[in-house]
């Protein structure tokens, strides 16, 4: 008897094509991210009719969380010619100085910030410790920094709102607290770009979830109102047919 | 990975010809690697970037009264938002899946009259409206009283928008003429104040500056709440639990 012989046929699939597919698709996605930024809670903005896009450079975004901690992250200039006074990193290690030198002035007690402190501030996102912790807090680990700033039962956590007074030279009493000593740094940071849109509304977004109570969100805008910070813009969802 | 594959295409051949080389690379490997990247870009993209609401806040300086008394009682409306919560603080939500925001509102000056001093007032002038939006093409809720309040603006700018849908106008222009219309102060506009309840939602409050918006309000302000204020929705409260 003859042999049936059966043909093999090759199982090999064209997977060229494919391949141009995901290259296509895997452009397409590296092109059109933007990385979502660390926040040390996750809050869920109320939705609005508002058009207008949030700036990612020159902002100072403050970020109320459902407990009433307060968060403040700071974008500089994305300007690249620009990167070593007015970028980002340049701005913020100006913020610390400066706010660390009016933390001492008006309390007198000094956090210590050495320079290796203004570098690893200028790595982060979003902070929210108070001053006279902010030493400690930039001496861990990166990993340990995000697991102490989103528990957000630590009374540690937050940039406090207490009261300081503080009497001048002349006599003169300022009622001061930490949120505005930082965000006076932040104006005064020397990026003429970032006070601008300070100034315009555009440079302070305050982000909140939706079901906090406004009492909370309320100490936020009553200090910016204080600081003759009137205009200001809050972060929003853009709003669905049916809502 | 890669095979060259003799092609068996006929049995003769001619000697000199040169053979015909297949060669098959394979892309499987990289097609994983890329679905993999795909992925990971998916997951760490936000594609809807977040919108931004300005707003504007009155100076924190104690205002005159001669300076409060210049918004006419009767172009004034004063809203406050209140948000109903559970004990644990959680916003309670309505049947439909909305949170519960009330809005009280009064126009003018609040009224506060008890003439027969039982404790309850008589004849107070505060209403609750709620945020229903639009159904039916219709304004409905809050949103219908404030059209109500601001419509001659309203007017002025729907006709400039069928202007500008019939492209008579370029879309700049007529931005411009709304922004003129809005501000326009021979026409009545409204001045709404939004005040709050400690416990209304952030969402509320930005719902109600939504509403400023949608209406083209553009005499808004936001006040905190004062003890007449608590007095009147305590005393509905009161009034609508019997």
């Amino acid at each position: 008897m003859g042999k049936v012989k059966i043909k093999r046929k090759s199982t090999l699939i064209d997977m060229t094509a494919m391949s141009d597919v995901t290259v296509l698709l895997l452009t397409f996605f590296m092109l059109t991210s933007t990385f979502l930024q660390k926040e040390p809670t996750t809050v869920i903005t109320p939705s609005s009719v508002s058009e207008i896009k949030v700036p990612t450079a020159n902002v100072a975004s403050v970020l109320v969380s459902p407990e009433g901690k307060v968060f403040i992250g700071i974008a500089g200039d994305a300007d690249a010619d620009m990167a070593d006074i007015w970028g980002s990193e340049a701005t913020r290690k100006q913020v610390l100085e400066q706010a660390a030198s009016n933390y001492k002035k008006y309390t007198g007690k000094d956090p210590q910030i050495t320079t290796a402190d203004l570098d690893k501030f200028a790595k982060i996102n979003m902070f929210g410790v108070p001053m006279e912790n902010m030493h400690a807090f930039l001496n861990l680990s990166q990993t340990k920094q995000d697991e102490f700033i989103s528990d957000m039962s630590n009374p540690q956590v937050g940039i406090p709102m207490k009261e300081i007074v503080y009497t001048d030279a002349d006599g003169q009493k300022i009622v001061t607290n930490e949120f505005q000593i930082w965000m006076r740094a932040i104006y005064n940071s020397g990026n003429d770009n970032l006070q601008s849109a300070m100034k315009s509304g555009e440079g302070i977004a305050v982000k909140a979830d939706r079901g906090t109570p406004f009492s909370t969100v309320h100490q936020v805008l009553d200090n910016l109102q204080t600081m003759k910070m009137n205009r200001f813009s809050v972060m929003t969802a853009l709003k669905t047919e049916q809502d | 990975m890669a095979q060259i594959e003799q092609s068996s295409g006929g049995g003769k051949k001619k000697k000199g010809a040169q053979k015909k080389m297949q060669i098959h690379v394979d892309f499987t490997p990289m097609v994983d690697m890329n679905m993999l990247l795909i992925t990971f870009f998916m997951l760490c993209t936000t594609m809807i970037k977040s919108q931004t609401l300005n707003i504007s806040l009155p100076s924190n300086e104690k205002v005159e009264a001669a300076e409060q008394n210049k918004a006419k009682e009767s172009e004034a409306i004063t809203l406050i938002l209140a948000t109903e919560r559970d004990s644990q603080g959680n916003v309670k939500n309505g049947p439909d899946g909305k949170p519960l925001n009330t809005i009280y509102y009064y126009e003018g000056k609040p009224v506060v009259e008890d003439a027969d001093h039982d404790g309850l007032i008589d004849n107070s002038n505060l209403k609750v409206e709620y945020f229903i939006g639009n159904e039916g093409g219709e304004t409905q809720g809050i949103r219908n009283i404030l059209h109500n309040k601001n419509k001659e603006v309203l007017k002025r700018i729907e006709e400039q928008k069928t202007k500008w849908r019939n492209k008579e106008i370029s879309e700049d222009e007529y931005q411009a003429l709304a922004k003129k219309i809005r501000n326009d102060s021979t026409l009545t506009r409204p001045v709404v104040i939004i005040k709050a309840t400690p416990e209304a939602s952030w969402e509320s409050v930005i719902t109600a500056l939504d509403e400023m918006q949608i209406n083209q309000i553009s005499r808004y302000q936001i006040d905190n709440i004062n003890q007449v204020d608590s007095v009147l929705i305590l005393d509905y409260l009161a009034k609508n639990r019997k």
